[in-house]
């Protein structure tokens, strides 16, 4: 194991080593880094040359300034790590350790919104293979996945601020929209559920009248402009969430689990005022932490009382329902933020924004204001890769788990009498994360490598941005270190992926020779 | 800090109970808005922009806000002077003296007072005799740096000033010029708060006395008379070093943020925005109107800013104009949008001779020759270029959809708007590229052409034409590209117009027969453009003639009055027309727009473009 590892890393510095010497040259050669110098009118123009000339070494030729540029990574053996300048007299290192932050918080939000809605979405297509559903989703993924970002972003822009933020001036959902929504609800609802026709009608039917309804109330009680569950929305929303994952965890059959979940829902409400008093609290480093140890402490002792024996399985339901609950009662929080954040002048009635990662003129201090300026500038960015990233793992997870269905334990499982929940959850599901596991890691050490053209239109300045400033600019030394960085993760993520896949699967195992 | 707070503190309950009596007075809901926000497409990365690696528009727009000098650019390439902060005069015309002085009384934004002092920093960061004087290093080294990291050294100050000397009051320069400079206005000193230089080398961190200042301002004054390399060099260092920073917060030096400008940095988000208020203080210039603070967004993608504009989060946008960025800007409501010219231009020149270094010589069609016949030929052959050019399409379908007013420009030197335009185009023989229209110019150009090459046609093109052109990424030049080389054709040439990256670096090879491509212009003299068609290095066409030299110097000299300026601009585009040497195709149109709340926004073609009359802006 170890022989190879060490074999593995030893390929990868070759492939690094030959990578980057290939790139480094290749981007030499390929533009002129004094184009713009050489036919300026600036009076201060060869003194400008001169400076570059001197700070980059362009009169060393390319193979040889590659070595230069090596000693500097190669100092970082003994502690001395040097990428070298950019052309803006910023060292590329500090160009990258803060870029790195802001593109882990535009790109790994919409990844695991990705990777959840993927496989949750390819799951329910494999369940219903050949189904409208399937189709539907398929023709709908495939189609967000050929679509170019750019565009994307810039409709979103239109319809999900510009649009929605004059809509928000007099919030009420015009009647086409009206119908239009429920008609859709009803049709995605219907095709979800399936079943025989008559079914198919009458889930259409009840998808579409709730969906009217609710908007219509939603509309009429002006809750876009002052929006919130309150605690009793909240308290019926608590129970769906605990029935909803005690039938997926393990089956409501458990009644020990399902009990402690809904003593959970209730311990929500009861604790909900004196929650919102946390949520206001001074000293949050303090109290946010604590607040998530007495939920989860909660959740535990509540599954003691009620489960006596294996207590594994309802331990892990009531934990689960109460993080779900946790998170919908911060959403709650956030929802009755919106109003002071959209009365507050530097929001003027327009929440949601187009660009940048903060609004420039909120004041700071008030940390739920600022948390949703955060997630406000978040929204569009990560739906739009969201949407477009998707339909991979949609076709991963279905086909995998299409494939695991028709494995030979499966049919012994179900030849066994377990229910078909067990089936899928337990027998199915789990193996169907195995190959999802190395695309994930390496989707992941990816995600460094930043995304071009949703930072550009988003106006985020991450490693994308980078990228493409070197490229423009024939900023050699900062190219190279986007590039060593993320090309080093990118074969990192490759091992790690090789290793994790043998260590989940004991079928495979590493080549030791 | 806490004084200058209490004051910020007091000024905005001043004007806030202006704007609260204001608003009883006007209906309007929006007058109460004080903060601009402005889109910028480079993220700020140093408080000087004077240097190389720094020098950004953001930077440099911030700079200008920070501080003020003697004059400035209005929207109409006019320089302006500022007479709030000093005035300046011919004090001798030989020598050629100017002095340069500060009115009693301006002060720095910590309250020293700004003295002759703080107009010595160009002797460091602009003229490389002081600089190899006070043992500083050789700007013109490339191997070594200059204490001062500065671009300035080759700057016109550095060939023309050839003495200072602080007026006996100490409020002002005389400064010595080589000759007599007609554009001595633009070779002024700059003011920069040497006192901080000094605290900063000396490591301080707090904002000092006005008393401790002047004591630092002698010390400089010392160090600069005496050239002690030493300190020089440790100021050098300052000057060079402590101002590139991606971020301000309540951790900078303030020593770094003292200015004399309407506003001063209050804080910057990397890679994100810089926020700049008002300067209590501030004396050097015109009063602002209300605006007590202005952001600077970074958005480098031009439709994404369009957009933050049409969603309200940002007043004020400026970018490189294209077509569907004018149209989408004109889509929005509640937003004005400018049109201009600017002084940068497209043009198209033919080769008249070898480039300057270039080891080989041009012999392609246009190559004059030795004889009478072969330059004769030659001159018919480029005449036929022009005539072919189809420019008027490339106008009517490039340039239109981004400034309605775009059209065809025939002076080397007056912009269209100029009152010497239409006289000029008149005499300066570019009336047959205007006569008739483009098909019978053609017609024309086909004659030229089939009488040295008679086997050439429309159909069938077979003069072989190399013409240079880059940026393939710029949808505007592939367009044109496209209808240079369809209406060239109908002249009988066969244009190769592959386009290549890094083209610049290829202008003045001789393996070209010709060019297309923008120039950029940052300053107006009083030669105009005229230096571009003078013999030399500068030339990478290989033009050259006597006359045009002539004329060029005669410019340069002495201030002339309008008149001979004209007489001379005449004698230049008459030569070069004449020669068949170049066609000027459009000037480009710059777009900016702003919410139509925003009073007096008047963009400048000329850096600072939106910026220069901030102090007039109100809501």
């Amino acid at each position: 194991m170890l022989a190879y590892i060490m074999r593995r890393l030893g390929i990868l510095l070759v492939i690094l080593f030959g990578s980057s010497f290939i790139l480094f040259n290749l981007a030499a050669i390929s533009g002129d880094p004094l184009a713009d110098l050489r036919i300026s009118k600036d009076p201060n123009a060869k003194q400008q040359m001169a400076v570059l000339i001197r700070d980059l070494h362009l009169n060393v030729p390319p193979p040889i300034r590659y070595f230069l540029w090596l000693k500097g990574i190669l100092g970082g053996l003994v502690g001395n790590l040097d990428f070298g300048k950019a052309r803006d007299g910023q060292l590329v290192s500090t160009s990258i350790a803060s870029a790195i932050p802001v593109t882990l918080r535009l790109i790994s939000m919409a990844t695991f919104t990705a990777i959840i809605l993927g496989i949750t979405i390819g799951i329910v297509t494999a369940l219903r293979q050949y189904s409208r559903f399937d189709y539907a989703m398929t023709f709908v993924s495939f189609l967000l996945f050929s679509l170019p970002i750019f565009w994307v972003a810039v409709l979103l822009k239109e319809f999900m601020a510009i649009q929605f933020n004059n809509f928000l001036r007099e919030p009420t959902v015009a009647p086409p929209w009206l119908i239009g929504l429920s008609l859709f609800s009803g049709i995605f609802w219907s095709a979800v559920i399936g079943g025989t026709r008559k079914r198919v009608w009458i889930v259409f039917g009840f998808a579409a009248s709730i969906s009217a309804a609710l908007l219509t109330f939603l509309s009429l009680s002006k809750w876009f402009l002052n929006p919130g569950f309150g605690p009793i929305t909240l308290l019926l929303i608590y129970i769906g969430v605990a029935f909803g994952v005690t039938q997926l965890s393990v089956g409501l059959n458990s009644r020990a689990a399902l009990k402690s979940s809904l003593t959970m829902a209730a311990l929500g409400i009861v604790f909900y005022f004196p929650v919102q008093k946390i949520f206001m609290a001074e000293n949050k480093l303090l109290f946010f932490p604590l607040l998530v140890l007495v939920t989860i402490g909660l959740a535990v002792g509540v599954s003691f009382i009620f489960a006596k024996i294996d207590r594994g399985p309802t331990i892990r339901t009531t934990v689960i329902s109460a993080a779900i609950m946790g998170l919908l009662m911060i959403i709650d929080k956030l929802m009755h933020t919106w109003k002071p954040y959209m009365e507050n002048d530097a929001i003027n009635a327009r929440p949601v924004p187009t660009i940048g990662q903060t609004n420039a003129l909120l004041e700071p201090g008030n940390y739920w204001l600022s948390t949703l300026d955060i997630v406000m500038h978040l929204i569009l960015p990560t739906i739009a890769l969201t949407a477009i990233s998707f339909a991979g793992y949609i076709r991963y997870s279905r086909g995998t788990l299409l494939e695991v269905l028709n494995q030979d334990y499966i049919r012994t499982a179900r030849a066994k009498g377990l229910t078909e929940r067990t089936v899928i959850m337990r027998h199915a599901f789990r193996n169907t994360l195995i190959p999802l596991t190395t695309i994930i890691v390496v989707d992941i050490a990816g995600i460094v490598g930043g995304a071009i053209i949703t930072e550009r239109v988003f106006g985020w300045r991450g490693m994308g941005t980078l990228f493409n400033d070197a490229i423009n600019r024939f900023d050699l030394n900062l190219l190279m270190g986007v590039f060593f960085l993320t090309a080093s993760l990118a074969v990192l993520a490759n091992l790690v992926a090789d290793l994790l896949y043998s260590a989940l699967d004991p079928r495979i195992r590493v080549n030791t020779q | 800090m806490t004084k200058s707070r209490v004051l910020r503190g007091a000024i905005a309950a001043l004007a806030a109970t202006g704007l609260v009596t204001g608003a009883i007075m006007a209906p309007a809901k929006a007058a109460t808005r004080t903060t601009v926000v402005i889109v910028e497409s480079n993220a700020f990365t140093s408080l000087n922009p004077s240097q190389a690696d720094s020098n950004l528009v953001i930077n440099s727009d911030i700079a200008y806000l920070t501080s003020m000098g003697f004059n400035y650019y209005n929207d109409k390439f006019q320089l302006v002077r500022n007479t709030k902060f000093g005035t300046y005069k011919i004090v001798s015309q030989s020598p050629f003296k100017v002095e340069w002085h500060i009115n009693p009384g301006r002060v720095w934004s910590d309250g020293t007072p700004i003295t002759a002092h703080d107009l010595l920093i160009n002797q460091m960061t602009a003229s490389s005799a002081y600089s190899k004087a006070a043992g500083l290093g050789d700007p013109a080294n490339t191997d070594v740096t200059p204490a001062f990291n500065s671009l300035g050294y080759t700057g016109l100050y550095d060939t023309q000033v050839t003495n200072v000397s602080i007026t006996p009051d100490r409020l002002g320069v005389v400064i010595t010029y080589k000759s007599v400079n007609p554009d001595y206005e633009l070779i002024g000193p700059s003011v920069f708060p040497v006192h901080t230089l000094v605290a900063l080398a000396a490591g301080e961190k707090k904002l000092g006395t006005p008393s401790h200042n002047v004591a630092l301002k002698n010390k400089f004054l010392t160090a600069y008379t005496t050239k002690d390399t030493a300190t020089l060099k440790k100021y050098g260092k300052i000057w060079s070093e402590s101002y590139l920073m991606t971020s301000v917060d309540a951790k900078t030096n303030p020593l770094l943020l003292v200015g004399n400008g309407a506003y001063q940095v209050d804080s910057a988000v990397k890679d994100q925005r810089v926020t700049l208020v008002l300067n209590p203080r501030y004396n050097s210039g015109e009063p602002t109107s209300g605006i007590t603070k202005i952001v600077m967004n970074t958005i480098t993608d031009g439709p994404a800013g369009i957009q933050a504009l049409a969603n309200g989060e940002v007043d004020v946008w400026a970018g490189q104009a294209t077509a569907d960025g004018k149209a989408a800007l004109s889509k929005i409501a509640g937003v004005t949008v400018k049109g201009y010219a600017t002084l940068s231009y497209e043009h198209t020149d033919v080769r008249m001779g070898d480039g300057p270094g270039e080891k080989d010589n041009y012999t392609g069609i246009f190559a004059p020759g030795t004889t009478a016949a072969s330059q004769a030929k030659a001159k018919d052959l480029r005449t036929a270029y022009f005539l072919a050019f189809p420019r008027e399409e490339i106008v009517e379908k490039v340039w239109k959809p981004i400034g309605e007013a775009s059209a065809p420009w025939d002076s080397l030197n007056y912009p269209p708007s100029s009152p010497n335009y239409a006289k000029i185009i008149a005499a300066n023989g570019t009336a047959m590229y205007r006569e008739g229209t483009q098909a019978s110019r053609t017609a024309d150009a086909l004659a030229l052409v089939k009488k040295y090459y008679p086997t050439t046609s429309a159909a069938n093109p077979t003069v072989k034409l190399k013409i240079l052109w880059g940026q393939p990424s710029n949808t505007r030049r592939i367009s044109e590209a496209a209808i240079i080389k369809a209406g060239l054709a109908k002249a009988g040439f066969d244009a190769d117009l592959t386009p290549t990256t890094n083209w610049s670096a290829f202008i003045s090879q001789n393996k070209w027969d010709a060019m297309f491509g923008g120039y950029g212009i940052s300053a107006v003299l009083q030669k105009g453009l005229t230096d571009t068609w003078q013999s030399g290095i500068g030339q990478d066409m290989g033009y050259s003639n006597d006359k045009v030299d002539a004329a060029v110097l005669a410019l340069s000299g002495a201030k002339l009055s309008d008149e001979k300026v004209y007489a001379n601009y005449l004698t230049v585009e008459k030569e070069v027309y004449g020669d068949a040497a170049t066609m000027n195709i459009t000037m480009w149109p710059g777009v900016s727009a702003a919410v139509n709340t925003l009073q007096n926004f008047k963009p400048s073609p000329l850096t600072p473009e939106v910026l220069w009359n901030f102090w007039e802006w109100k809501f």
